[in-house]
């Protein structure tokens, strides 16, 4: 896989051809004078879980409803398992979605809503309903089959909303933002059950959401967008690495000496502006700079302190995170 | 991008039932058995019950001739179930656009147009409701000058082309609003437009300018034909040329909306 960081227009394949179940190239959206989605090239091979990421506004959405056929793009083409996006109704049979949004009629059953829409996908009344049924046991809803909609909790619904992703048997599942609004319990329950799709359906699915630890738990794959383009893709840690997101770091050293390695590493240039000594007394924080490899950074602090004649007690650096890469991906975009 | 293959496994999708009928059977599930429905027809009933109460009891109300009677609780009816169609319809798009369950329709394979046929034919439904409602009321009073029938049928005829062609404006309007209450406050406008030149003088539609006005506006010819049937005690052949003006709205106005349904979107004033 080829992953560019920090420029849009590159093709990049995450897979063996013909095994690709998202193509796209050169997909342009705007709205009025905004451009929403700017040039956007992207292969997901089949299977994937790929996480959208991307800032408010980034264009996370339009994608989603770009490919998903709820909008026209202005330019380019894409295809969904081999259907491209000509034929929007090949494609709307091929795709589940569950949009940031959802809006539940609360009158109607979720048996009875699902069935519905498991109808209008051309499926006669008692094949929907076994649909229905089968889909509420897999989410979890058996128990509230016959309740109304209005009575489930949000995290029900969000629930019954990817049984109602599945409801068409889909090769792609587009998840925007699932578990938004939700506890704790309820987010670990939505990602548990996306990993469960996607392992047991085979399908691909593509979460966008907002919340880093969700993709690192869950996704195979990264996509990160900002203003409309991709600023980054691939594995996690292909994505943290070659983000050069700097890597945080504790250095322990006697208390007494602590405002002395502050000063020392302070002139290294490895402690952050922003630093602040509320942590333990004897720790000073170092952050090590994310365009050089860790191994001489390290070794350059650890050499300054005892070159000052301070004591090390202990030294640990933080593994690179999503967080660090997503933050410096898009400042980087910003700034360029 | 490889070349995408139009080839490509299509899912079976077994037809049983057109799109446009489970929409229309679903919405009316929805529209009668949630109360909507019943609510409007039980407060159409108390309004009917109330006025031909009046024309029936009162003494001093009750100046009407029995066949006068008879043309005005009609007209109330065809009247009546314009207004619950029309904001029916209206509330169709708008609404599901506003509760955020427009999405997961437009997301179906079902086509765009066979989902505002199935709402339209759903909204229809009131106004059959409502001439269901009323026929007891019509026959009790016109029970002694033997008009039942003819008014039954006139106000069927001129009813359901009336309320076709405003359930054609509702799905129009519905389909380009974003907000419901802009929807709704336009088709009862563009009605209460429609209506008005059935309430002018006897004299403002003398002269070709307002006889034609009156053959114009579906509201005017279509009360205009029910009076003269009933009260002239016209045949139902005799003033068909009045239907003109509403049969071809009738069928021009919910192929408009069907037509221009094919551009429904999420966002009314995006493109798609």
């Amino acid at each position: 896989m080829s992953v560019t960081a920090g420029s849009a227009g590159q093709v990049t394949s995450l897979g063996a051809p013909g095994a690709t179940a998202i193509e796209a190239e050169g997909l342009v959206r705007t709205y009025g004078s905004r451009t929403a989605v700017d040039g956007i090239d992207l292969q997901v091979p089949r299977g994937a879980v790929l996480g959208l990421l991307g800032p408010n506004g980034a264009g996370k959405t339009t994608l989603i409803r770009l490919l998903s056929t709820l909008l026209r793009p202005d330019s380019g083409t894409f295809s969904i398992a081999g259907v491209p996006h000509t034929d929007p109704r090949g494609i709307r049979l091929r795709v589940g979605v569950l949009p940031e949004s959802p809006g539940y009629p609360r009158s109607q059953t979720s048996e009875e809503w699902l069935t519905y829409q498991g109808r209008l996908y051309g499926s006669s009344r008692p094949e929907a309903q076994k649909t229905a049924r089968r889909l509420l046991d897999e989410v979890g809803l058996g128990d509230r089959a016959g309740s109304m909609i209005g009575g489930l909790s949000r995290g029900m619904r969000q629930r019954l909303g990817i049984a109602r992703a599945l409801v068409n048997d889909p090769s792609v599942v587009f998840l925007d933002e699932p578990t938004l609004g939700l506890d704790p319990l309820g987010q670990r329950q939505i990602l548990d059950l996306v990993t469960r799709i996607a392992r047991e359906r085979g399908v691909t699915v593509v979460l966008s959401t907002h919340i880093l630890a969700e993709v690192e738990q869950v996704c195979s794959q990264v996509v990160i967008l900002n203003r409309g383009r991709i600023v980054a893709e691939g594995t996690t840690t292909e994505v943290v690495r070659r983000a050069a997101a700097p890597r945080a770091g504790v250095v322990r050293v006697p208390t007494h000496l602590r405002d002395e390695a502050l000063h020392t590493l302070t002139s290294l240039r490895l402690v952050a502006d922003d630093a602040s000594l509320d942590g333990s007394p004897d720790e000073v924080p170092v952050r090590l700079p994310g365009d050089e490899p860790v191994e001489p950074s390290a070794e350059k602090a650890l050499r300054g302190l005892l070159d000052a004649g301070i004591p090390v007690l202990g030294f640990s650096l933080e593994g690179g995170r999503l967080s660090d890469a997503f933050l410096a991906v898009t400042k980087e975009a910003d700034d360029g | 991008m490889a070349e995408a293959t139009a080839a490509a496994t299509t899912p079976q999708v077994s037809r049983t039932r057109p799109s446009w009928l489970v929409v229309a059977s679903q919405e009316l599930r929805d529209l009668w058995l949630s109360g909507k429905g019943l609510t409007l027809l039980l407060a159409y009933t108390v309004l009917l019950s109330i006025s031909t109460y009046l024309i029936a009891t009162n003494q001093e109300l009750n100046f009407l001739e029995q066949r006068e009677a008879v043309s005005l609780t009609l007209q109330l009816a065809v009247v009546v179930g314009a207004l619950l169609v029309v904001l029916a319809a209206a509330d169709a798009v708008s609404g599901e656009r506003e509760r955020g369950t427009l999405e997961s329709l437009l997301l179906t394979a079902a086509p765009r147009r066979s989902l505002l046929a199935g709402k339209g034919l759903a909204a229809l439904s009131l106004w059959f409701g409502a001439l269901v409602v009323s026929i007891p009321y019509i026959w009790w009073i016109g029970r002694d000058v033997g008009t039942f029938g003819k008014a039954l049928v006139g106000g069927f005829l001129v009813g359901t082309l009336l309320a076709l062609f405003v359930a054609g404006i509702g799905l129009l309007v519905t389909t380009f609003s974003q907000s419901n209450g802009v929807s709704l406050a336009i088709s009862f406008v563009v009605l209460l437009a429609l209506l008005a030149p059935s309430r002018l003088p006897t004299e403002a539609s003398r002269g070709w300018a307002g006889e034609l006005l009156q053959r114009l506006d579906p509201f005017s010819a279509g009360l205009l034909y029910l009076e003269r049937l009933i009260i002239n005690a016209h045949s139902l052949a005799q003033d068909l040329d009045l239907l003109v003006a509403p049969a071809v709205l009738a069928l021009a106005s919910p192929a408009l909306a069907l037509l221009l349904g094919g551009r429904l979107t999420l966002l009314p004033r995006s493109r798609p």
